[in-house]
């Protein structure tokens, strides 16, 4: 092969794991830095493409905000080849790193609004992105709650981060889980995320959802705010798809027109009026 | 307008080698022909449209994308030469045309490009089609075009690295044989009304999906209208490992094969024959005309071609359009 080192399309950064924590048996958290000292320059909502030689890559969302400097967070379930070897790395470890990818939430359309912050499963890593965000700069923002359903008690996700979010006074937050394990002590709600939402007082005028979560969810918890009244132009989802490349080339996350690495993974509801098997 | 025989056509392409990687249709020991070297077989320019796909040559099968040495360096490959192209029909340059606006489209696609730039694309066209029929002109598009005429080439430029090579022919068209490839008729192809015609039914959503369940029955998932299809663009990456460095390619894909979307986590947006038939033919013929403004098939024929249970895209949208034609688009 004639080849010289140049940086294509498809080359990875180089990316230092800072620290890792263990979140739930299956989810960690890691924090990386690039290694050349940049940013990473993302926004929330996106996501990289995480490299690891041998195991090629795989579409994970960033979990915290560009307002935290320095770093960049992942959180990471064990649930395939590339992931269950990222589940081995310690800190001092190198990945590679391409992107930012995606669009994004789109900022100017939450500005001054009430948010609803829907989310269940591993979809609260995007949603903390923005969480983090709307912490950092409370004035934005109107009032913000967030909705999150966990498998069982044992797989809830930044619970640290949760009691922090309710102790700053700037969000309330409403936990279940779909059921809870024998000889579990949580004594919290049960049942899925969208029943959160039936006893929630919500001004259509006012405020805007975002949702993010497995696929199932979506359907359950748009009827409900439809229920209340929010109109399709308010609601935002984030999306799953098998992204291969990240920019649009590799097909296999396309939703009829739409290429979710691309015009996705964040979308507004109107948005997808029409397409057939986006949610 | 230059002429040149077919006897001559070898020691041309052979003249070419000095600057250029030559990939030329050639004839198999099989009897098929396929692009390959000068050296790979008898030279087997006329015969009409190759039954691979052709934009291959550009989007191949399988590409490194980088490797990587034991040290941690990366490593972009480079090719040092560039191709000439001699065999594209000119329904195969429009399907490249397709495939370069996808590849350029967003982030540029530079492992495409580093081929596609500096490539010399040549066009056939004229009385070489299977036992001499008429394939239709090009005019434009590519950077030369090979007319077969009555025994010879004529042979025109369209671009300032065409008009370069042209010049390494001495023969010079006559009037009269110029005046006759201005004659040569438009073929008009009448399964292209089939095409729109599904198209438009698509895009109204007039297609139930019984529809889809029906046709994919027939579905045995081997893959082969992708694989021969020259707007099929889809990949998979996966990483090779070699004793002194890893390589990262890029490998065609199957929007037919079960696990094209499924994810680790289990959910599968395609998760069945309908789905993924619906898939292959709505994206060519809705989805490509609503991002693009253009029909993402130009009926070359090889899916229909190839596929085994006759479901191609032709097939297909015959059916749709006899099942739901009813509706008139607008």
């Amino acid at each position: 092969m004639n080849a010289s080192a140049t940086v294509s399309l498809y080359t990875p950064r180089a990316a230092e794991i800072v620290s890792v924590a263990d979140l739930t048996p299956e989810e960690r958290l890691f924090r990386l830095r690039l290694c050349d000292g940049s940013e990473l320059g993302h926004q929330p909502g996106q996501f990289v493409q995480l490299s690891i030689p041998g195991f090629t890559e795989a579409p994970i969302s960033i979990a915290s905000s560009p307002s935290r400097k320095g770093c960049f967070e992942l959180a990471i379930r064990r649930a395939g080849f590339l992931t269950g070897e990222m589940h081995l790395k310690k800190t001092g470890d190198l990945v590679g790193i391409r992107g930012p990818f995606g669009n994004p939430f789109n900022l100017a359309e939450l500005f001054d609004r009430e948010l609803l912050l829907i989310s269940g499963g591993c979809g609260l890593a995007p949603l903390r992105s923005l969480i983090q965000y709307c912490g950092d700069f409370p004035g934005r923002f109107g009032r913000v709650r967030i909705l999150y359903g966990a498998r069982n008690p044992e797989f809830i996700l930044f619970r640290d981060d949760l009691q922090q979010w309710i102790d700053s006074g700037s969000f309330s937050c409403s936990l279940t889980v779909d059921n809870v394990t024998s000889g579990s002590c949580y004594e919290g709600a049960t049942g899925f995320v969208h029943n959160l939402i039936s006893t929630l007082d919500i001004n259509p005028a006012d405020c805007s959802a975002v949702i993010v979560g497995p696929p199932l969810m979506y359907r359950a918890v748009i009827d409900q705010l439809h229920c209340k009244g929010l109109p399709d132009d308010r609601i935002f989802l984030s999306l799953e798809r098998q992204m291969r490349c990240g920019v649009g080339k590799c097909g296999h996350c396309t939703i009829d027109h739409l290429y979710c690495c691309q015009d996705g993974p964040v979308f507004r509801l109107d948005q997808l009026a029409g397409v057939k098997g986006a949610i | 307008m230059k002429t040149i025989a077919d006897l001559e056509l070898v020691g041309f392409f052979r003249q070419l080698a000095s600057d250029y990687d030559i990939r030329v249709p050639v004839l198999l020991p099989d009897g098929g022909r396929a692009f390959g070297s000068i050296d790979d077989g008898a030279l087997a320019l006329g015969g009409g449209a190759l039954p691979t796909k052709p934009t291959a040559v550009f989007f191949p099968q399988d590409d490194t994308l980088f490797a990587q040495g034991s040290g941690g360096e990366l490593l972009v490959p480079e090719h040092s030469r560039p191709l000439f192209i001699a065999g594209f029909t000119a329904l195969d340059l429009r399907c490249l045309k397709f495939i370069d606006r996808f590849f350029a489209d967003g982030f540029r696609d530079d492992v495409y490009f580093r081929t596609r730039e500096s490539a010399v694309v040549a066009t056939v066209s004229g009385y070489c089609g299977p036992d001499g029929a008429l394939l239709p002109l090009a005019n434009g598009d590519c950077d030369l075009e090979f007319i077969a005429l009555r025994g010879q080439w004529l042979v025109r430029a369209y671009s300032n690295k065409g008009e370069a090579i042209a010049l390494l022919i001495p023969g010079e068209a006559s009037a009269d044989a110029v005046a006759e490839v201005g004659a040569l008729a438009a073929i008009v192809n009448p399964d292209e009304e089939v095409i729109k015609a599904a198209s438009a039914l698509l895009l109204v959503d007039a297609v139930p999906d019984s529809f889809w369940e029906e046709i994919a029955v027939n579905c045995i998932q081997c893959s082969g209208c992708n694989l021969v299809c020259p707007t099929c663009t889809c990949f998979g990456v996966q990483d090779w490992r070699y004793a002194d460095r890893l390589e990262r390619s890029r490998m065609w894909d199957s929007c037919q094969l079960d696990g094209f979307m499924r994810e680790a986590g289990g959910h599968n947006p395609l998760g069945t024959d309908a789905l993924r038939t619906r898939r292959r033919i709505h994206h060519k013929l809705a989805a490509d005309m609503t991002k693009w403004g253009e029909l993402g098939c130009f009926v070359c024929g090889r899916c229909d071609a190839t596929c085994p249970t006759g479901i191609g895209i032709v097939a297909i949208a015959r059916q749709m359009v006899a099942q739901y034609g009813s509706f008139q688009a607008g």
